[in-house]
């Protein structure tokens, strides 16, 4: 077959035209708006932060399921028989391994093996968002590290990031092991990660997170970090504040008072 | 026609074949089907007017997705200068009900797939599940 | 028919008989490959019908085999462009009869090594959303970025060194393929201009991928280096991935190599020289691996910081030991003799180096990425990993399925290139005199 330069440059052109056809008119019969933005000044400069006061906790002796079990269900978080499987997005470890590099050959006798509630951090600089490479997971401009389950195409690699193990992984459909489902809140589908989202369907409406409301103790503290009058910045005074791995830089926003 | 014995009858076939969709339908009786979704009888009016929604649900649904999941912002001005949340499981779904006797009548019927419910919940489902 | 072949390939008839003619042990062969394949697609429909829970992964160990085939096949893919490209520029002759094998290695593996991550994802019917919404600060989308490009200029590279083939396989006039040969041969009819111009091509083609190979395994190093978990953060493992995807890539060359041989009855190609010559550069890689793991261990003990000697010594001493030796047994222990001396750096030597050497590097990927997970900052309950049926099926079904592509590309297409061969008889043995006499000093009358 003859052809020179001429002639692949036609064939070339007119194949590019014949198949820009049906996108360009896509775009060009577009009328409706695209992704809406928010009002100005619609979060406000707000910064969502959570205090757990480890003192009152730990005085209570309650054990933290009450929170756990709020927030798994109006979350529809399912439960599993397996470890392997398990989704949560709150619960407790030991406060040796939620605060590994305050542990010393000499610690206080009370805070051994005493159970400490972890959740997601919620950084201000996430080491998680950075790696998905759709961006379903980000940072709100609230501060709150949001998942979005409709792009997330479950790589797991955000749950490379996180150096607290915050993430979980819907390792098969999980409808079926939610035990009583809540219809104001959507499950999800196998092969999403999803974590603690601090509530935001509850603030919006004027609300506390799930976790904060169920502590009997009020040992969950949740607030506004921005402002210098609110109940969770009172919280920090006059008693030592900690964070989980504070010196990886991620800025976590749950702080843990002693 | 060379092996025209051969050729006619096999063209016939093949056309009976490939126009199959065609005269199944109009054989069968179902050339009258016309999907019947349950509209509520209590509602007045949707989100949006009959002709426009009809239309363009597709394109409003993605859109308050991609408005209350990225944006935060879940309040919809419709054109009737009514305030809405949006929410397929809260505002539809709570004057349609049922998927089953709503949205996929016409769905199942044009064959268009939608991922929505693998997710979000309809109130007859919690029923159904309670049963 | 025999004449003209006679006519146009001359003493390399030997090089077209594995395309004309295949015997029971293809037959055979292709068979078994299919029904592994099969039986892959199989484990993974249930895989993605019930959802990654299937495979022995789990909320604390969430990366496992998949995504060490991910690291293990990409890194395989850079022995082709080593063998195709590195040597071509040095203008090293004895790579003349691997070139072809080595480089469709490259890009047959590479869709592997794509493949194996998407078999890993949860939603992989969204797999497009990478593209789609493409977060460029992801390593991932780097991966995407840099894999492409790879296999975009190593198929470039294939086809290219294939065309002068391609022409002589159309003008041996076999009426069946003959079109097939036609289209492909871009009307390469060998004249002066043509070939000048090819080998341009082909120059140009094999620097431009010698960058490109380095980048796509430092950006599939970035993957774990960029993240703040233990043992993964280190800025070695750019330099640590490439060395081992050479050194792991050679090897499954020289392996490929000896099947081939076997099985074609091509020992007057593939002759013991060239097993030496790689087992030569297959040495120094051990070496060189060997030197990237010491520094990379060693720097980690002397700093002795708890978090990372934790999953140090689950890889020395606890529950990955046996592993991590058994991956230092084979990636070092084995092959160094064998290739250290001269006399056991034969054909059969070096491909028990090389087997050796496969086993162990895929060990290595799997004792870099799995034990990382099992702490993850925050010590829990004993975390145990062990694949189940669907990761091992769907592994085996990767190797399979690259197997019977290759083994099909074998009959359309002759593995040793036939000009190359021809071109290294007439034209090289005079060319390489000349260099020889370049270096000399000049002759004065």
């Amino acid at each position: 077959m003859e052809l020179n330069r001429r002639g692949f440059l036609k064939i070339a052109g007119l194949t590019f035209l014949g198949l820009a056809a049906k996108p360009g008119w896509e775009v060009v019969s577009q009328i409706k708006p695209m992704e809406s933005s928010p009002p100005p000044n619609y979060f406000s400069g707000k910064k969502w932060g959570m205090v757990i006061d480890l003192k009152k906790c730990w005085e209570a002796e309650e054990g933290s399921m009450e929170s756990i079990n709020a927030c798994h269900r109006i979350h529809n978080v399912p439960s599993f028989q397996s470890i392997k499987e398990e989704i949560k997005w709150i619960w407790t470890i030991e406060y040796e391994k939620t605060f590994p590099e305050h542990i010393h050959d000499f610690n206080e006798d009370e805070y051994k093996g005493r159970s400490v509630i972890v959740l997601c951090n919620q950084c201000d600089d996430p080491p998680c968002t950075k790696y998905c490479p759709t961006r379903a997971t980000w940072k709100r401009e609230d501060g709150i590290v949001m998942m979005d389950f409709h792009r997330c195409i479950g790589c797991r690699y955000c749950m490379a990031g996180c150096p607290y193990g915050a993430r979980s992984f819907n390792w098969r459909d999980p409808r079926p092991f939610i035990k009583k489902v809540n219809l104001e809140f959507p499950t999800r589908t196998k092969g999403v990660v999803e974590k603690c989202n601090f509530c935001e369907e509850r603030l919006i409406q004027g609300l506390l997170p799930a976790c904060v409301e169920a502590c009997k103790d009020k040992a969950l503290i949740f607030g506004d970090l921005n402002d210098p009058h609110s109940e969770i910045r009172k919280a920090f005074h006059g008693r030592h504040v900690l964070q989980r791995q504070p010196k990886l830089g991620t800025k976590p926003k749950v702080f843990y008072i002693v | 026609m060379y092996d025209g014995k051969k050729i006619i009858p096999g063209l016939i076939i093949f056309l009976g074949i490939v126009t199959y969709p065609i005269w199944h339908n109009t054989v069968s009786g179902k050339t009258g089907y016309v999907p019947k979704p349950k509209i509520p009888a209590d509602k007045k009016e949707c989100v949006e007017p009959k002709a426009l929604i009809r239309v363009n649900h597709k394109d409003l649904l993605d859109d308050w997705k991609m408005s209350v999941v990225r944006s935060g912002i879940r309040t919809y001005q419709a054109s009737n200068k009514k305030i809405y949340t949006m929410s397929l499981t809260r505002t539809c779904m709570n004057c349609h009900q049922d998927r089953k006797e709503f949205c996929d009548q016409c769905h199942n019927y044009m064959g268009v797939k939608n991922d929505c419910w693998d997710c979000h919940m309809y109130p007859k489902e919690l029923k159904a599940e309670v049963k | 028919m025999v004449n003209k072949e006679h006519v146009l390939v001359d003493r390399e008839i030997a090089l077209l008989e594995h395309v004309r003619r295949s015997g029971k042990g293809f037959y055979i062969t292709v068979s078994i490959l299919t029904a592994l394949v099969l039986w892959g697609i199989y484990a993974y429909l249930t895989q993605y019908q019930t959802g990654l829970g299937v495979t022995g992964l789990s909320r604390q160990i969430f990366w496992g085999v998949y995504i060490t085939n991910f690291v293990f096949f990409i890194g395989i893919s850079h022995a082709g462009t080593f063998i195709s490209a590195v040597l071509r520029v040095v203008k090293a002759e004895w790579r003349r009869p691997i070139s072809r094998l080595a480089e469709l290695t490259t890009v047959f593996i590479l869709f592997f090594g794509v493949g194996s991550v998407l078999i890993d994802l949860g939603r992989p019917d969204r797999m497009l959303y990478a593209i789609r919404y493409a977060h460029f600060r992801s390593p991932l989308l780097w991966d995407v970025c840099s894999i492409a490009t790879y296999l975009t200029v190593s198929s470039i590279c294939l086809y290219l060194a294939l065309i002068p083939d391609i022409a002589l396989m159309r003008d041996l006039g076999w009426k069946k393929r003959q079109w097939f040969y036609e289209i492909l041969s871009l009307g390469f009819t060998g004249t002066e201009k043509q070939w000048h111009r090819l080998e341009k091509a082909i120059t140009i083609m094999s620097i431009i991928v010698i960058p490109v190979m380095i980048t796509v395994h430092t950006v599939v190093s970035y993957v774990f280096a960029m993240t703040i978990q233990p043992m993964w953060h280190s800025a070695i493992f750019g330099p640590y991935f490439v060395a081992g995807a050479l050194f792991s890539g050679v090897a499954a060359v020289i392996t490929i190599m000896a099947i081939i041989r076997k099985a074609y009855h091509l020992e007057d190609y593939l002759k013991p020289v060239h097993f030496y010559n790689l087992g030569t550069f297959l040495l120094a890689m051990t070496l060189l691996w060997v030197y990237f793991t010491l520094g990379e261990y060693v720097t980690t003990f002397y700093g002795n910081e708890p978090v990372h000697m934790e999953i140090f010594w689950s890889k020395l001493t606890g529950k990955f030991a046996p592993l991590f030796w058994l991956h230092v047994v084979l990636c070092f222990v084995i092959p160094f003799p064998i290739l250290a001396n001269p006399k056991t750096r034969t054909i059969k030597g070096t491909v028990i180096a090389s087997i050796s050497i496969n086993i162990g590097m895929w060990l290595e990927r799997f004792v870099i990425i799995v034990p990382t997970l099992t702490r993850q900052r925050i010590s829990v309950e004993q975390a145990l990993y062990i694949p189940t049926w669907v990761e091992w099926s769907i592994f085996l079904g990767c190797l399979s399925f690259f197997s019977l592509l290759y083994a099909l590309f074998t009959k359309f297409f002759p593995i040793i290139p036939i000009w190359e061969m021809q071109e290294g008889r007439e034209k090289a043995v005079s060319k390489v005199e000349e260099r020889i006499r370049s270096y000399l000093p000049d002759d004065n009358g």
